[in-house]
C-alpha cells in the first residue's frame, strides 16, 4: 500500500498521501466493525446466558416446587403464569403427562394370575378401565401387551397373502393400517433423520403406533398421529408418551377429528368461525369473500396438533398451553396465527391463501405469536369457548352455511 | 396491468397413501423431488400458469391425504374441481385396484363434467413393478379417460400428464372458452363469465394482485 511496484514510476507524494489516508480510513472501519460484531456476539452470548440461567431458574421452580405439589399449585396464578412462558425442556415430558391425565386409567391388574388366565383381549380390556394409580411399571404391562399384539399383526401380515377380491372398504382401511404406519413414519419430521429407517427413534414411533392401534382398533391409526407421537417420543420415555398419546387421542376434540366424526368437527369449525368474526372482522370477511373456509388450514394444525405446521420448539410452547387449557387453546393459537398474518393475508387471493395457511413460513416469531394469542379474546358476547361450542351442538343450524352440503 | 392469467381452474390430485401424488405435484411446479416427502394431512395447495393455445391458464392443485378416513373430508372438494387425476403407483397392486373405488367416489360427488385422466406413477421402479402397462390401458379405456405413466423420480411424462388435462378441462368448456376469445381483453367480461359459469369462484379476488402473485 506505501510503495508501488517497482517498475512503475513513484507515487507522485499528494497521491501517496491520499492512497495512505484512504488505507487508514478503511482499517479503522473495519476495525470498528470488528469491534460492533465483537460487541454483537458478546450481546448474544449474554442473551444465552440469561435464557439459559432464566431456564434453569425455571427449571429448579418446576422441579423443587410445583412438580411436588402439582394437584395444589397447577391451577395458581404464578404457576399458569410460569407456563404460558413456555416450559423448560427438561421437565416439559413431566408436566404435560400430568396435564393431559390419565382419565383411561391405564394401568394394570391387580394380580398377574388375571393376565395368564384370560384372553390378552379382555385383560386389556381390564387394563383400561379399572381406577387404580398409575404406577410405571403397569404402564409399561400394557403397553408391553398391545405391543405384542401389533407384532404378531407384523409378523401375519408381512407373508405376501393374496388380496381378497371383495374386501369391504372398512376393513380394507383397518388393514392396511399397520401398512401404512410403516409408510408414515419415514415421512414424519423427515429433516430430523431420527425417525427414519435406522434412526435411532424409527421402532419407538412404530412401536408405539402399533400399539395404539391395538389398543384402540375402534379408532386405528389415522394420518397425523404419527407427529403427535413423535413429539411425545422427543419428551417422554417410551411407555409414558403411549399412555400420553392414548389419553390426549381421547380428548372430546381429538376423538372428533381422528374418528372423523364430521358434523361434530364442522360444529368446532362454526364455533372457531363465532371467535374468527369476534376478533378479526375485516379479514374474516376477506376469508368469506374468497370462500376460503377454515377446514381448509384448520384440520392439518389441529390434526397434528401444529407439530407439521410450527418449528418444533414454537409447536412445543403450544402444546405447553394446550395441556394447560385445552382444546380451546388451540383454536385460540390459530387465531393468533391469522392475527399475526393478517396484513400479508389481507392482499391474498384464494389460493396464495390456502397455500400460506397450508405452508406457514420457516421463520416464525415465537414472541409476536405469543403476544397475538395473547391478544385473542375467547368470549363472544359473554359465551365462552365450551358455551359456544355446546350451543352449536345443541344447534347445528346456527353453524357455517358455507361448510354444509 | 397485464393480465396474469385469462382463466382459473382446479384440479385434484387422488389415490392411496403413498402413491406420490404430492412428487408429481412438486415435480410439476417446482421441478423438485425428495424421496422422504412429508405426509400430507388434509390438503395442500400449489398454483401454476400454463400456456395452451394462446390462453394464459392458471391451475391450482388441489393435493389430498389419501387414507381413506379423510375421504369424508376431502370428498367435500370434489366438487369445486374441475380436473382429477386418479394416481396409482405402479409397484402396487393395491392402490391399482382401489382407483374403482375412487372413480366411483368421483363419479357420485364431482361435478357431471369433470375431466378425469389415469396416472400409474413410479414408473422408474421397474424391478417392482406389480401392474402391467397395459392393465393401466385397459382401465384407462373402460373409464373413457386419458392414462399416463409417470416418474417424479425421473420426470417422465409430468408436464405430459398436467399439460393434457389441463387442454381437456378447457376443451370441456369451450363454449365458454370462446366467448372468452371474442372478449380477451375484456376483464369485466371474463369475472362475470366465470362467476356465471361457476369456471372459478373467486375470479375477482384472483385478477391482478399485485403481493404474493
Amino acid at each position: 500500500m506505501t510503495s508501488t511496484l517497482c517498475n512503475l514510476p513513484a507515487k507522485p507524494a499528494e497521491e501517496a498521501q491520499k492512497h495512505r489516508q484512504q488505507y487508514e480510513e478503511m482499517v479503522a472501519q473495519a476495525k470498528k466493525r470488528e469491534l460492533k460484531e465483537a460487541q454483537k456476539r458478546r450481546k448474544q452470548l449474554e442473551d444465552r446466558c440469561k435464557l439459559e440461567e432464566s431456564i434453569g431458574t425455571a427449571a429448579q421452580t418446576w422441579n423443587q416446587e410445583i412438580l411436588p405439589n402439582w394437584s395444589t399449585m397447577c391451577t395458581s396464578r404464578r404457576v399458569r403464569d410460569l407456563w404460558w412462558q413456555g416450559i423448560p425442556p427438561s421437565v416439559r415430558g413431566k408436566v404435560w403427562s400430568l396435564a393431559v391425565g390419565n382419565d383411561l386409567n391405564i394401568t394394570r391388574s391387580s394380580s398377574c394370575t388375571d393376565l395368564r388366565a384370560t384372553s390378552q383381549e379382555s385383560a386389556m380390556q381390564r387394563l383400561a378401565t379399572r381406577g387404580q394409580p398409575q404406577v410405571k411399571a403397569q404402564a409399561d404391562k400394557l403397553y408391553n401387551i398391545c405391543l405384542s399384539r401389533a407384532k404378531e399383526k407384523w409378523r401375519t401380515t408381512a407373508a405376501p397373502a393374496p388380496e381378497p377380491e371383495t374386501e369391504d372398504a372398512g376393513s380394507s382401511d383397518r388393514e392396511s393400517s399397520l401398512e401404512l404406519i410403516k409408510l408414515d413414519i419415514s415421512r414424519t419430521f423427515p429433516h430430523l433423520c431420527i425417525f427414519q429407517q435406522g434412526g435411532p427413534y424409527h421402532d419407538v414411533l412404530h412401536s408405539i403406533l402399533g400399539a395404539y392401534t391395538c389398543y384402540r382398533p375402534d379408532v386405528g391409526y389415522v394420518q397425523g398421529m404419527s407427529f403427535i407421537a413423535a413429539v411425545l417420543i422427543l419428551n417422554l420415555d417410551t411407555a409414558d408418551a403411549f399412555i400420553a398419546f392414548a389419553n390426549l387421542l381421547n380428548k372430546p376434540c381429538q376423538m372428533a377429528f381422528f374418528r372423523v366424526d364430521h358434523s361434530l368437527m364442522l360444529t368446532y369449525f362454526s364455533a372457531f368461525e363465532v371467535f374468527f368474526e369476534e376478533n378479526l372482522p375485516k379479514l374474516f370477511a376477506h376469508f368469506k369473500k374468497n370462500n376460503l373456509t377454515p377446514d381448509i388450514y384448520l384440520i392439518d394444525w389441529i390434526f397434528t396438533l401444529y407439530s407439521k405446521s410450527l418449528p418444533l420448539d414454537l409447536a412445543c410452547r403450544v402444546w405447553d398451553v394446550f395441556c394447560r387449557d385445552g382444546e380451546e387453546f388451540l383454536f385460540r393459537t390459530a387465531l393468533g396465527l391469522l392475527r399475526l398474518y393478517q396484513d400479508v393475508l389481507t392482499c391474498m387471493d384464494f389460493i396464495h391463501m390456502a397455500q400460506f395457511l397450508t405452508r406457514l413460513p420457516d421463520l416464525i416469531p415465537g414472541e409476536q405469536l405469543f403476544q397475538q394469542i395473547s391478544a385473542v379474546h375467547m368470549t363472544s358476547r359473554n359465551r365462552k369457548w365450551a358455551q359456544v361450542l355446546q350451543a352449536l351442538q345443541k344447534d347445528p343450524e346456527r353453524g357455517s352455511p358455507v361448510l354444509k352440503r | 396491468m397485464a393480465k396474469q392469467y385469462d382463466v382459473l381452474f382446479r384440479l385434484l390430485l387422488l389415490g392411496d397413501s403413498g402413491v406420490g401424488k404430492t412428487c408429481l405435484l412438486c415435480r410439476f411446479t417446482d421441478n423438485e423431488f425428495h424421496p422422504s416427502h412429508i405426509s400430507t394431512i388434509g390438503v395442500d395447495f400449489k398454483m401454476k400458469t400454463l400456456v395452451i393455445d394462446g390462453i394464459k391458464v392458471r391451475i391450482q392443485i388441489w393435493d389430498t391425504a389419501g387414507q381413506e378416513r379423510y375421504q369424508t373430508i376431502t370428498k367435500q372438494y370434489y366438487r369445486r374441481a374441475q380436473g382429477i387425476f386418479l394416481v396409482y403407483d405402479i409397484t402396487s397392486e393395491r392402490s391399482f385396484q382401489h382407483i374403482m373405488k375412487w372413480a366411483s367416489d368421483v363419479d357420485e360427488y364431482a361435478p357431471e363434467k369433470v375431466r378425469k385422466i389415469l396416472v400409474g406413477n413410479k414408473s422408474d421402479e421397474v424391478d417392482k413393478r406389480q401392474v402391467a402397462t397395459e392393465q393401466g390401458i385397459k382401465l384407462a379405456k373402460a373409464y373413457g379417460m386419458d392414462f399416463f405413466e409417470t416418474s417424479a423420480f425421473t420426470n417422465h411424462n409430468i408436464t405430459e400428464t398436467f399439460t393434457r388435462l389441463a387442454e381437456q378441462v378447457l376443451a370441456a368448456n369451450k363454449k365458454d372458452l370462446d366467448l372468452l376469445r371474442m372478449s380477451v381483453n375484456d376483464e369485466i367480461n371474463l369475472a362475470a363469465l366465470e362467476e356465471e359459469e361457476g369456471l372459478c369462484d373467486s375470479a375477482a379476488g384472483d385478477q391482478g394482485k399485485g403481493c404474493w402473485c
